[in-house]
């Protein structure tokens, strides 16, 4: 489902003024809200709405997530997006209520998808160049599952393509946030640190 | 010489590696490259298989084994045949190093070269092995059946993206499809009708009217020059018949020096008319009878 543009609906809210009592937001409205959002909003929207600044929806929306610990649905977050949806736990349940097939997916698939989870916003070079091979066809096949999704160009020689993870990968691997992924071993994470703060080669682009 | 394999690890969408029957695993591999993709994986499979460490393990001893384990690549993979090779050239790198004694000199200057290849390639095993652990963490996450779901704007669409298919239903009755054709053709609008024919009519009084109209602005008319122009031939005949009638009638005069010459037509005077006996009020007769 493609997301409508964020100008456009924060066009389309400039125009209402915030109705009586909309000048606050309490955790009961904000969850109301995000129950009734068929889609995941932004920071900047709900701010618009309710008519507050962005440290009091921050700070509603920590309120909202310690609330909803050990309850049926949970607030996922994705960079400035946020969305309501139902808890790890309930997955095989709620799967089976609607049909829902498990996604399979090949090795370098998996290895694919740890790298630009771990490593996001990441190249398709960088990519590569941990694989050590080609990896245009993998990528694209995640672009099409909608697991991963392109984020903006990095500012090196070429402009590459950034990569992230979706909404979608957080649902479908039971995170509410990317720092719910598994914690990778703690020696070869302090190899990644120094090879994260290397500067980008030229196999980047 | 026997060479069945012997499967020692096969789990599910896992890289497999053989080993021959007649020969130990420490000198000779034969590898299912089905499931290796890059060199990297395949050299680490190699490094497992024989539960080496990778931070500590000769990777210039595995060049041998990784060698003809690319020997068996399969014609399908020649579009990564190069990265293959690349690491192959590592390793052989790697291994004449260890193999050739080396002066001070020369190891000064392969230090200034840049890095140690054998701890380069090393380091991005580690980091590749890194990436694979975690991509198999991911995939025991996905198996778990921990999947979060969101609110669908429609049920239809919720159900397209679970791959639900909808019940199956009765086949439609043929007689519904029959009314639903009567019907629509009793709502179709009648077909307009075809444009009809009006024919033209010519009479002799109009043509008469415009002879009459062009000598009343010129003392003299040329019928060639009244009827130039005219591309319809019953239009200049009948104008040819009423220049006749109006002759007849006594109102004109026609000249013509020569044959296929000018006509040229003249308007009575009133006094010669009279002088004619000839009553002008009489309406032309259109039926020709005159004529005939």
């Amino acid at each position: 489902m493609d997301e409508p543009d964020d100008d456009a609906v924060l066009d389309r809210l400039a125009g209402a003024t915030p109705g009586p009592g909309a000048a606050e937001l309490t955790v009961a409205q904000l969850e109301a809200l995000l129950f009734v959002a068929e889609r995941p909003l932004t920071r900047r929207e709900i701010a618009a709405l309710a008519g507050v600044d962005f440290e009091t929806v921050d700070a509603r929306l920590g309120d909202l997530e310690v609330a909803l610990r050990g309850r049926g649905v949970r607030l996922l977050a994705a960079g400035d997006r946020v969305e309501l949806a139902t808890a790890p736990e309930a997955g095989s349940l709620i799967a089976r209520y609607v049909g829902a097939e498990g996604v399979k997916l090949s090795p370098a698939a998996l290895e694919t998808l740890a790298i630009v989870a771990y490593r996001q916003p990441v190249t398709r070079g960088v990519i590569e160049r941990i694989r050590g091979v080609d990896s245009d066809y993998v990528v694209r096949s995640l672009l099409h599952r909608r697991l991963i999704a392109e984020l903006g160009r990095a500012d090196t020689p070429g402009r590459p393509i950034l990569f992230g993870t979706s909404f979608e990968f957080l649902e479908r691997f039971g995170l509410t946030t990317l720092d719910d992924l598994p914690a990778l071993d703690a020696e070869t994470a302090a190899r990644l640190v120094d090879g994260a703060s290397a500067p980008a080669g030229p196999d980047d682009a | 010489m026997d060479r069945l394999p012997v499967p020692v690890m096969a789990p599910r969408e896992t890289p497999a590696i053989s080993f021959t029957f007649d020969r130990r695993p420490e000198t000779a591999t034969q590898v299912r490259l089905e499931a290796f993709e890059g060199p990297l994986a395949l050299l680490l499979a190699l490094i497992e298989q024989r539960q080496l460490d990778v931070l500590t393990v000769r990777l210039g001893d595995l060049a041998a084994a990784y060698l003809e384990a690319l020997a068996l690549l399969p014609g399908d993979r020649l579009p990564h045949l190069s990265t293959f090779v690349g690491v192959a050239s590592q390793l052989i790198l790697i291994k004449s190093r260890a193999l050739l004694p080396r002066s001070s000199a020369l190891a000064e200057a392969a230090a200034e070269e840049g890095p140690d290849p054998e701890e380069e390639l090393r380091r991005r095993l580690v980091l590749y092995r890194v990436y694979r652990d975690a991509g198999l963490a991911l995939r025991a996450r996905l198996e778990s059946g921990v999947a979060l779901f969101h609110r669908e704007p429609a049920a239809a669409y919720a159900a397209g993206v679970a791959g639900a298919r909808p019940a199956d239903e009765a086949p439609l009755d043929p007689a519904l499809l029959a009314a639903a054709l009567v019907r629509t053709a009793q709502l179709a609008p009648p077909p307009a009708p075809p444009p009809e024919l009006v024919a033209r009519t010519i009479t002799l009084a109009e043509c008469a009217e415009a002879i009459r109209a062009a000598l009343r602005g010129a003392p003299l008319v040329v019928l060639q020059e009244l009827v130039a122009g005219i591309r319809d031939r019953v239009l200049v005949v009948v104008t040819f018949l009423a220049m006749l009638e109006l002759v007849k009638r006594r109102e004109l005069v026609v000249e013509q020096d020569a044959p296929w010459g000018p006509i040229r037509c003249r308007a009575t005077t009133t006094a010669e008319r009279i002088a004619a006996g000839v009553a002008t009020d009489v309406p032309i007769d259109e039926t020709l009878a005159d004529f005939a």
